[in-house]
């Protein structure tokens, strides 16, 4: 066979070349890739390798002749071939080297006679859910033959490649990989290949002690939980039950089956009404990480919680008597700060209360001043904006920044800082009804104060029952650092203040 | 009672709402993930707000003008007056329509949207910094995080962009009236899509490119009946030529450009637009914070998961590197959230397709064929030029071909290169026969529409096949 070489076109809008020099001459060998002229365009000067083995048959253009792209500068007598031109490849434009890249065109390029070729460029042809098929059942697709139109790759392919153990290694026609480890390899190599789920060979073998399947099938089976040993198998090979994804499938649906079956079987009422009975809420966003802090502080610190009532009737006097002259001044004012002063005042006769536990450091970290977080529930959740410098402010003062920053928590404006370095935490569950609970510790503080219903209730007065306003009190303390009877101590002094506001006029 | 320094938690933290972002929080949302996407400035990103979207609109806009002034061939007589202030609010309302339709989108898939801007505060844990003094901020907790911050145009030194003399494409696209003169720096795709828009509005338009040729990384066969084009409709084109700087001068600005050789030229104009490329927004991410790394180019390393460095970190869209077009970040988007998902999802495409709404436009796909010849194919190539077009005839625009690469063995379509009436839109079907392992055969054998100009992408593939009817075989 005679192949004709064009000179090409080297692209970047050379249109001609000079041929320099010819490095072989009519009747030589050649071998592919071998540099047979060099040909200077007016950007540079390049080699022109020869696409195929064979010899030089004829030279077409003399040295110093100026060609354009695509004429035939050469032609090669390829070996075992007869004399005949042929149309071949000579209509199309041999590509050869490119400026940049001389010699380095792949072997097959121009090649007519050559062998049957692998995809170049490591190019697979197949639609992408194929592609996608391939990636869930483990198969590297780069190693599937394909049966398709021109070789593409069908499901049928990828499924067959999933499925075939290694004994279709000797026809090979679905192996073009021995590296291929997830689709072909023999499922008793498992064990030494550390394959997935070589396990199941552990488990109870009720059915068989040994299943061959793909490790795609295995992997299928431990997803749906099933023991390949107890999966009728569909086929044999090498005289082993072999185990196929779909049968995996069918058995994995027939168990379903089976157990919604029980399952409506013990049920008392319809399967639908159970759902209507039933929501299930994710357990995320806010929640989550309000839970994951309950719980961090919970199993932190030991928790103790010390209940109590200060009878208040002074304390509401008081505010009902301030109550218009804030409302004047435009201020909301509620019992909360109230509670903040007595609060602050109790704190700075027991400073251990007003602390942290810094468990690295292995120290009690002693707070000389006093910024109290308020718990808000807000339609996102508990929030705990930081009212800060307690002591230096008047119940106004106080009262306007607890209605602002609660504001601000439930608009979910308030910033990082606002609800950072507090040093002690009220919550106020009473505000929605109820008398004792116990709060849990806003870790890593050490005590918590948490304010029941403030109402009328009976007291016992002289030996008489009397109706009184009160107010239940629940602290939480971390064991670790406070006592049971500093609690009580801490809490008495709470309650005193409480119980006589006008005390709070000498702090 | 707890909190203090409360943290939203969240499985799936994406930040940047643009083509990539809000793919991904769509998709994450669908696949029942809780998700929580930030965004700094608009949805939509810069595709809708100030990139193809609105680009799209006015160059749709100014042509509609430009042919119905210039169809006296058809026995059309006209003379369109343009009014820039009504053209931008129609502009305007195609993109708020278009972000609205992102925003309530994310809602419907129970999104949580946060609006501020987002960087990384340790592994886990990113702030939030929201817009405007005294916004405040706050701290989310992720499981996985997407990075989808996208790109900025590059600025180059002495030309600031100000929005009054030095524009960048953004502030191009929102101007108020229609500047006099205009100097483009640059000669890719955004600037010779402006400088058509420009033009037709009938400003005066040169642009200056330092590089030896215009629409770098297009053959010269496809850039050339664009740069044509240009030049019919007065924009001066100087290649060679780096802006080295501009002064103000009574009655706007003198830009100065300098060649290798140090030869320097002056143009007055009335504003310059720089358009010299983008870049990744990774400063301002506080990367550190995550233990990431950017490359030199700003862009965030990933595998085929669309998976960073980190294995619950992911970037997608214009971070994860070029090239950057929004279809190419919204596939990543939606293979970030399958993956996070534990779907079997890669990014295995075998093609990007990209576009020029130049006029005439480009589209591209796949391998060119030197391309495939490099990759060790022996290319089969067809082409049909679109005067050989009935459909192209009827549209007054002939300019341009077909191209389609194919092996020739096998016959597997590799790629197209398109440039001509609507090559934006008729690339896809050359984008589809490359993914779907079609052959030429396949191609050619589908019945077209008659008189279409996708006929001219079957009559390629006959072409290639050697058995073209309408046109010589090659």
């Amino acid at each position: 066979m005679v192949r004709e070489f064009k000179l090409p076109d080297v692209g970047e809008g050379v249109a001609e070349g000079e041929i320099v020099r010819w490095l072989v001459s009519e009747g030589d060998e050649v071998t592919e890739d071998q540099p047979v002229a060099e040909v200077e365009t007016d950007k540079a000067v390049v080699e022109v390798p020869s696409p195929v083995n064979g010899s030089v048959k004829e030279i077409r253009a003399d040295e110093g002749e100026v060609v354009p792209v695509g004429t035939v500068i050469i032609t090669f007598a390829v070996e075992g071939e007869d004399g005949e031109e042929t149309t071949g490849s000579a209509d199309t434009e041999e590509p050869t080297a490119s400026q940049e890249q001389v010699g380095e065109e792949p072997a097959d390029i121009g090649d007519g006679e050559s062998d049957e070729v692998e995809t170049p460029a490591g190019r697979t042809f197949a639609p992408p859910n194929v592609r996608r098929l391939a990636r869930e059942l483990g198969v590297d697709i780069a190693s599937v033959s394909g049966s398709g139109p021109g070789g593409r790759i069908t499901e049928r392919d990828v499924r067959e490649a999933a499925e075939g153990g290694d004994e279709t290694d000797a026809e090979g026609p679905k192996r073009l990989d021995e590296g291929l480890k997830s689709a072909t390899r023999k499922a008793g190599e498992d064990e030494s290949g550390g394959e997935p789920a070589s396990g199941t060979a552990d488990l109870e073998a009720a059915d068989r002690e040994r299943t061959l399947a793909a490790p795609a099938t295995r992997r299928l089976a431990e997803e749906e939980g099933i023991d390949l040993n107890r999966v009728p198998a569909s086929e044999e090979r090498d005289g082993e039950a072999f185990v196929t994804p779909e049968a995996v499938r069918e058995y994995a649906e027939a168990q379903r089956a089976a157990q919604v079956a029980d399952a409506e079987a013990v049920a008392a009422e319809e399967p639908s009404e159970r759902e209507e009975r039933e929501e299930r809420v994710p357990y995320r966003g806010i929640r989550r990480t309000i839970g994951r802090q309950m719980a961090n502080s919970k199993f932190t610190a030991p928790h103790v919680t010390h209940h109590d009532t200060a009878e208040v009737e002074g304390l509401v006097g008081t505010r009902a008597d301030l109550r218009a002259r804030a409302e004047e001044r435009g201020v909301r004012l509620t019992y909360v700060p109230f509670v903040m002063k007595a609060l602050v005042a109790a704190l700075r006769e027991f400073p251990e209360m007003n602390a942290a536990l810094d468990e690295e450091a292995e120290e009690i970290v002693v707070k000389r001043y006093y910024n109290v977080g308020i718990a808000v529930a807000t339609d996102a959740g508990l929030m705990v904006p930081v009212v800060r410098n307690v002591d230096e402010k008047g119940i106004l003062q106080l009262a306007s920044e607890v209605n602002e920053l609660a504001q601000k928590a439930r608009e979910r404006s308030i910033t990082r800082e606002e609800m950072q370095g507090g040093t002690f935490t009220i919550t106020n569950f009473g505000a929605i009804g109820g008398e004792y609970a116990t709060p849990i510790i806003n870790h890593p503080e050490v005590a918590i104060l948490g304010l029941g219903e403030l109402a009328e209730r009976p007291v016992v007065e002289d030996g008489s029952v009397e109706a009184a306003h009160t107010l239940p009190l629940s602290l939480s303390i971390d064991h670790r650092v406070i006592d049971g009877a500093d609690a009580a101590a801490f809490a008495n002094r709470v309650i005193e203040y409480l119980e006589n506001p006008t005390l709070l006029l000498l702090e | 009672m707890v909190v203090g320094d409360i943290a939203t938690g969240t499985d799936v933290l994406v930040i940047g709402a643009g083509p990539g972002g809000y793919v991904a929080a769509i998709r994450a949302g669908q696949l029942d993930l809780d998700v929580t996407l930030v965004e700094k400035d608009a949805y939509g990103g810069t595709c809708l707000n100030h990139g193809c979207i609105p680009s799209k609109a006015l160059i749709t806009a100014t042509g509609v003008a430009h042919e119905a002034g210039n169809a006296e061939g058809m026995g059309i007589h006209a003379d369109p007056a343009i009014d820039m202030g009504g053209m931008m609010e129609w502009k305007e309302g195609v993109v708020s329509q278009l972000t609205g339709g992102v925003e309530k989108l994310c809602k419907a898939n129970g999104v949580n949207l946060v609006e501020g801007r987002a960087e990384f505060d340790g592994e886990n844990r990113a702030r939030v910094a929201h817009g405007g003094d005294g916004q405040g901020s706050e701290s989310i907790e992720f499981e996985h995080a997407i990075v989808a911050t996208g790109s900025r145009p590059i600025e180059i030194p002495g030309f600031e962009f100000d929005g009054e003399h030095v524009l960048s494409s953004r502030d191009a696209l929102s101007l108020e009236s229609v500047p006099d003169s205009l100097v483009i720096v640059g000669a890719g795709y955004i600037g010779m899509e402006l400088a058509g828009v420009f033009a037709k509005l009938g400003t005066d338009v040169t642009v200056v490119e330092m590089l030896e040729e215009a629409l770098t990384g297009y053959a010269d066969d496809l850039a050339k009946p664009v740069v044509d084009t240009m030049e019919d409709l007065g924009v001066e084109i100087r290649l060679g030529e780096a802006a080295s700087g501009w002064e103000e001068t009574g009655n706007g600005m003198s830009v100065t450009t300098e060649t290798e050789d140090g030869e320097e030229t002056s143009y007055a104009c009335e504003k310059a637009l720089v358009a010299v490329g983008r870049q990744p927004v990774t400063d301002t991410l506080n990367l550190e914070a995550i233990g990431l790394e950017p490359d030199e180019g700003g862009f965030l390393a990933t595998d085929d998961r669309a998976r960073t460095d980190l294995e619950h970190v992911f970037a997608v869209g214009d971070v994860a590197g070029e090239p950057m077009l929004a279809h190419k970040g919204m596939k990543e988007g939606q293979v970030a959230a399958e993956v996070i998902a534990g779907e079997p999802s890669a990014l295995d495409y075998q093609a990007v397709p990209a576009a020029v709404f130049t006029e005439p436009e480009i589209g591209t796909v796949g391998m060119t064929e030197t391309e495939a010849e490099e990759a060790g194919f022996e290319p089969a190539v067809g082409q049909m030029p679109f005067r050989a077009s009935g459909r192209a005839l009827t549209t007054g625009h002939t300019d341009g071909f077909v191209r389609v690469v194919a092996d020739a063995e096998s016959g597997f379509v590799l790629g197209g290169q398109i440039v001509g009436p609507e090559a934006s839109e008729l690339i896809a079907e050359v984008g589809l026969a490359i993914e779907l392992g079609a052959t030429l055969e396949d191609v050619a054998a589908t019945i077209h529409t008659h008189p279409t100009l996708s006929e001219a992408v079957h009559e390629a593939a006959e072409n290639a096949l050697g058995h073209a009817i309408h046109t010589l075989n090659r």
